[in-house]
């Protein structure tokens, strides 16, 4: 949580950008951005800039990283040096970015099957360009896109968005300034088709009744988001599809 | 774990007799596109790619100290990463030589050119800006040179320049923009069955015996890489140097446009 | 009808036995991003990865040259061995190869047999769900491509295609575009057309 004076971030029941309590920043994917990848996708959600891409599978290396029961999946999670809009941070991987590295990989390695692609391993590169809040969620989020798109078989397109807390106001998908000053912070990925939490992050205060109605929001928004997911998805085989089909 | 998308003797036979792959010419570079402005976040930034590569160069600004033997300078710091989703080729970890070069190469054109003034970033004794230009590699397929230095230049020459209230720097909303001086191009040109073109692409750049990057900035010649192992004739690097001011005005003009945008 | 399904859409109430897809709750769900036939509950993956089998053809590289065997990197999860004394030819790392496959080995190693040295040319990649397409029936397609642009063309089941001679650019237009629109009617008709065009 930052320092300095605390803002007033709900005023007369809107937040500062105007959302309401379990509103959704716009979430824009655009599939297929990275040429050289197996999967890829781009979004922005709010001010989040993401892109996130897919390679493999492929031979893993060095060999004594890979399973011979299963592909091993290895995951990067980064943020650009320029990506904060206070300072410049220094490339390379820190505590923080290993940590999101570790859950992001374990939420894929839920819904991949894996078991299809013994001793391979598959990569998930996720580079923030802008972060503004939730990046660990709209990173899950697009890597899902890039994944489905990479033909690997999935048992479920997962997505990701972070609940929290103002004040006394349970509220959703906080941005970088609710989060800084907000009084709950918690990121879950779900899989849309049984409602499970592949990955559960939570850090400030919450009662049991406040945590019960942070889970319900991510559930609901949950459609919005596999709905842009979908879409996004679909996009370049329907945008083909559209033009000889008739 | 990579199958390079065209033989050796293919793309050898097909230089050879002046030709390059989807038709084009020795002296021809790739459709380029530039967009300015694209992350908010960053002073400046911009994404270009040359055919199929994509970079990403953002610039922040900050506030730091003098280097020891230049106290009342401000300090210009140049990075690239090549990104391991950008190419099978790359791999996670600390930056590789490769990365390393083409970040030295760049930032000795825009440093050279005097793009920024560097005096002109003292703040006072002990206090200086700090302009981080960070070019970003997205997808690979060759001359991150001529690309790094495009998207590098327009996203310094298109850069806001924050304002200091006490020790606070304030970014958001600033019009001031950033003080640059002219403009610097950079043209990469391969060898490779004896012939010299311009702007290879992941093939060429995977058969090509030799390689050499000039920048100029339209007057004066104010960069040169030459990488490889195969060598230039003298009046082969002349008549490169010769093409690289033709092609200044060229790129000088997409530029602009995409400056003026 | 057919429609575009996604990893995790149900593609019917009642369990059905199809590959790419699973079953929760007695439903049926899609694994894969296909397009599925609902009436006739076929479900054909877009982007679907290569599955070796004996007789598949494939093209790709020698990637080592070690006593006894070469490994071959076939762009795919597996990869491929060749058993030197079964090599007619001086083959060496870097090297370009056709080959078919005799097994899957329970190493995931595509042992291969016949190969054969690939000179010059271009290779590139597609999908390897969308081999049989760029073959056509009978391969069909594969001799109006041949025919039409006087390429050799080698389309290796693993996705990678080999192509030289003749009119390069238009034989890897045409199965680019098999590639993109394999899924949309009428496709022969318009590939016959672009090639006839030149």
């Amino acid at each position: 949580m930052a320092g300095g004076e605390k803002p007033e971030l709900i005023i007369n029941g809107k937040r500062l950008d105007g959302r309401g309590p379990a509103d959704l920043r716009p979430i824009k994917i655009e599939p297929n951005v990275v040429k050289n990848a197996a999967g890829s996708a781009y979004v922005e959600w709010g001010n989040n800039k993401i892109i996130a891409a897919v390679h493999g599978p492929k031979e893993a290396l060095p060999k004594h990283t890979s399973d011979p029961e299963k592909a091993v999946i290895k995951c990067r999670y980064m943020m650009a040096p320029f990506s904060s809009l206070e300072g410049h941070g220094r490339t390379g991987p820190n505590r923080r970015s290993i940590e999101i590295s570790k859950v992001t990989k374990e939420v894929f390695e839920n819904v991949v099957m894996l078991e299809l692609f013994p001793g391979t391993e598959i990569d998930i590169y996720v580079e923030v360009l802008q972060g503004d809040g939730g990046t660990r969620a709209a990173g899950i989020t697009a890597a899902a896109v890039a994944m489905a798109l990479s033909g690997i078989p999935m048992r479920d397109v997962p997505y990701a968005v972070s609940a929290g807390k103002i004040g006394e106001m349970v509220v959703l998908d906080l941005n970088m300034i609710e989060d800084n000053y907000s009084d709950a912070d918690m990121p879950v990925a779900v899989k849309p088709l049984t409602n499970e939490a592949l990955l559960l992050q939570m850090d400030g205060s919450f009662t049991k009744e406040q945590f019960k109605e942070a889970m319900n929001l991510i559930i609901e928004s949950g459609k919005e988001i596999h709905q842009a997911q979908e879409e996004a998805i679909k996009r370049p085989y329907k945008e083909i599809m559209d033009k000889y089909e008739k | 774990m990579y199958i390079q998308s065209a033989t050796k003797e293919f793309i050898q036979e097909l230089i050879a007799n002046n030709k390059r792959e989807f038709g084009r010419t020795l002296n021809e570079y790739r459709n380029i596109e530039i967009k300015k402005g694209v992350i908010e976040h960053a002073e400046g930034s911009a994404q270009v790619t040359f055919g199929n590569t994509k970079v990403l160069a953002g610039v922040k600004i900050t506030v730091g100290e003098p280097m020891h033997d230049k106290p009342n300078e401000g300090n210009l710091i140049t990075g690239a990463e090549l990104l391991p989703m950008a190419s099978a080729e790359y791999e996670m970890g600390p930056p590789s030589p490769e990365a390393i070069e083409v970040a030295r190469v760049i930032d000795r054109g825009i440093r050279a050119a005097g793009i920024i003034d560097t005096a002109a970033l003292f703040i006072e004794e002990g206090k200086v800006w700090d302009i981080f230009v960070d070019i970003y590699v997205l997808n690979y397929d060759g001359n991150l040179f001529d690309a790094g230095t495009m998207a590098a230049t327009v996203a310094l020459l298109s850069a806001r320049m924050p304002k200091l209230e006490g020790d606070k720097v304030i970014s958001e909303g600033v019009t001031d923009k950033l003080k640059t001086n002219g403009i610097i191009t950079s043209c990469t040109f391969a060898k490779a069955s004896g012939k010299i073109f311009i702007d290879p692409d992941g093939n060429e750049e995977k058969f090509m015996d030799s390689r050499i990057t000039i920048a100029n900035d339209g007057k004066e010649i104010r960069a040169m890489q030459k990488g490889l192992a195969g060598g230039f004739t003298l009046p082969e690097l002349n008549e490169a140097v010769e093409i690289s001011f033709e092609k200044h005005n060229e790129l000088k003009s997409l530029m602009e446009r995409a400056l003026g945008e | 009808m057919q429609r575009i399904v996604i990893p995790g859409e149900k593609l019917s109430d009642t369990a059905v036995r199809m590959h790419n897809t699973l079953v929760h709750q007695g439903k049926t769900y899609s694994t894969i991003v296909g397009l599925y036939n609902d009436e006739k509950n076929i479900l054909i993956p877009m982007e679907g990865l290569w599955h070796p089998a004996y007789g598949d053809t494939v093209v790709g590289v020698i990637e080592e040259d070690r006593l006894n065997t070469y490994n071959v990197n076939l762009n795919s999860p597996y990869k491929g061995l060749l058993i030197s004394k079964f090599v007619q030819e001086q083959l060496n790392k870097g090297d370009l190869v056709e080959a078919s496959v005799k097994e899957l080995d329970k190493t995931q190693t595509v042992v291969l047999m016949r190969p054969r040295k690939l000179t010059g040319g271009k290779v590139f990649m597609i999908t390897p769900s969308k081999v049989p397409r760029v073959l056509g029936k009978g391969n069909n397609m594969i001799k109006e491509l041949t025919t039409s642009t006087k390429c050799n063309i080698i389309v290796g089941n693993n996705g990678v295609v080999w192509i030289k001679g003749g009119n390069m650019q238009l034989a890897m237009d045409a199965i680019l575009r098999i590639q993109e629109e394999a899924h949309t009617s009428g496709l022969t008709d318009r590939i016959k057309e672009m090639l006839s065009k030149g």
